[in-house]
């Protein structure tokens, strides 16, 4: 397979995948207005049934509950507020999409999910301590970043099986062999897939440019070297990696014109780690909420 | 692979260590198991004559960064080392008897000036081995791949479990 034809066939497989997180950019515009329109957002929620069982648990959970208890989503709209309840739909929406179970890369079940939340911790932690931005979109681009490998995966190709065969002997990074073997790389695949769903421009420069961010044009280029800064930390961190995460190149360049230092990136690993223990047990359990 | 086709083995008990942790074994028919080292070091300790064994799966080479800060020891080489060995000698190990051996310290592709934790973790995982005569037996260390370690301690055999590979024993 090497063809643009190809591409949109992952593209088109992927739209019969359960849950896919479409209802994700309408929650963040819901979420980012200075006015959150409650009612449209209950309305999104209560589309979702799951989601709105992990809002309301989480509404009443001991760290939010108050004496009353929270029996409907628009009461748990106002306990949570907008910005925690967007937090909750992205990991729920995008972490039950990435937990389907898919062959390639390596990965054991959830193995996908693992890494991805992890590097949204690490994107929301080095965010903060940064200055870098919105915790909460770099958290979400965290998230998102890799959908395109899950399509990948997902549409099943044997391809996949022959890059794994082929790096490092024939080829030195994974995106070599992705251009050669498949004729495009996931990241292409990942910014079909975010453009069809409607996703605003940061994430779909994020999903576009985040392995080689200093080819990302404009002001957007923080954000994805952000999320690549964030990747390789996670990747060191090795929660979810498959046999493609350590085939990737650092863009030196871009990582020092944001002003990242190595030592401040380890520096933050001990509070990183201590987030995502909260969601992922030693034996690799995961617990969005 | 030996598991297939070793039924006792299989039924074995495992004890998980999560990342920044240690656990230590007195029980001989246990497997102690750590996922996904990543950059981090997993380290094994196992006293074949008294069939004692320990895991360690560290983060970062030291704490010295985090001076002053309220630390967990099993995250760093050099406070998580003394402790495990302390722990096992607490439960009956003898220091000579200890055989050790390393696993993980995966690397990204070269740089300089960045995501250098791999080899930083071997470099003072190497000094800390001489400075406190560790038996060092196995070095299963660097590369470019996601390593699941699991120590049987009933013999001390390492089971090493890589992405897309089959396992083998160390």
């Amino acid at each position: 397979m090497k063809s643009a034809a190809d591409l949109q066939t992952v593209v088109e497989m992927t739209r019969s995948i359960p849950c896919a997180p479409a209802i994700l950019p309408k929650l963040l515009k819901l979420a980012e207005g200075s006015s959150s329109d409650l009612g449209e957002m209950e309305m999104l929620i209560n589309l979702d049934t799951g989601l709105a069982t992990d809002v309301l648990r989480t509404a009443n959970s001991a760290f939010f509950a108050s004496n009353q208890r929270c029996d409907s989503i628009s009461d748990a709209i106002l306990r949570l507020g907008s910005k925690v309840l967007y937090r909750i739909a992205a990991s729920t929406l995008t972490g039950r999409w990435l937990v389907h179970p898919v062959r390639g890369y390596g990965w054991e079940p959830g193995d996908l999910c693992r890494h991805s939340l992890c590097v949204a911790i690490c994107a929301e932690t080095l965010a903060k301590k940064m200055h870098l931005g919105d915790a909460a979109t770099a958290y979400t681009a965290g998230l998102i970043h890799d959908l395109g490998k899950f399509a990948l995966a997902y549409a099943n190709f044997t391809a996949l099986d022959d890059i794994t065969n082929r790096v490092p002997d024939e080829f030195a990074t994974w995106r070599e062999a992705e251009k050669v073997i498949l004729g495009f790389e996931s990241t292409q695949v990942t910014k079909a897939l975010l453009e069809n769903w409607g996703f605003p421009s940061t994430f779909v420069s994020v999903g576009c440019y985040y392995q080689t961010p200093s080819e990302c044009p404009g002001r957007e280029r923080k954000i994805v070297t952000l999320i690549h800064a964030a990747k390789h930390v996670a990747t060191q961190i090795g929660y979810g990696v498959g046999v493609d995460g350590f085939y990737y190149e650092p863009d030196e360049l871009a990582l020092k014109e944001v002003g990242f230092k190595e030592e401040e990136m380890d520096a933050a690993i001990p509070e990183i780690l201590s987030t995502i223990q909260c969601f992922i047990s030693p034996s690799g359990e995961i617990r969005f909420t | 692979m030996v598991f297939p086709s070793n039924p006792v083995a299989n039924q074995m008990p495992t004890i998980t260590v999560g990342v920044a942790d240690y656990k230590i074994s007195t029980e001989p028919s246990t497997f102690l198991m750590t996922h996904a080292l990543g950059s981090c070091l997993g380290i094994t300790f196992h006293d074949s004559k008294r069939r004692i064994g320990g895991m360690l799966h560290a983060m970062l080479p030291t704490a010295t960064l985090h001076e002053g800060e309220k630390i967990r020891e099993a995250m760093f080489l050099d406070t998580g080392i003394p402790r495990v060995l302390s722990a096992l000698i607490r439960a009956g190990a003898k220091k000579g008897d200890i055989r050790c051996k390393v696993f993980g310290g995966a690397q990204l592709m070269a740089t300089d000036n960045f995501f250098r934790i791999g080899s930083k973790n071997i470099d003072m995982f190497y000094r800390l081995s001489q400075e406190m005569e560790l038996d060092v037996v196995a070095w299963e260390v660097s590369g470019r791949v996601n390593r699941s370690i699991r120590l049987n301690n009933q013999t001390g055999d390492v089971i090493v479990k890589i992405p897309a590979r089959p396992e083998f024993i160390r």
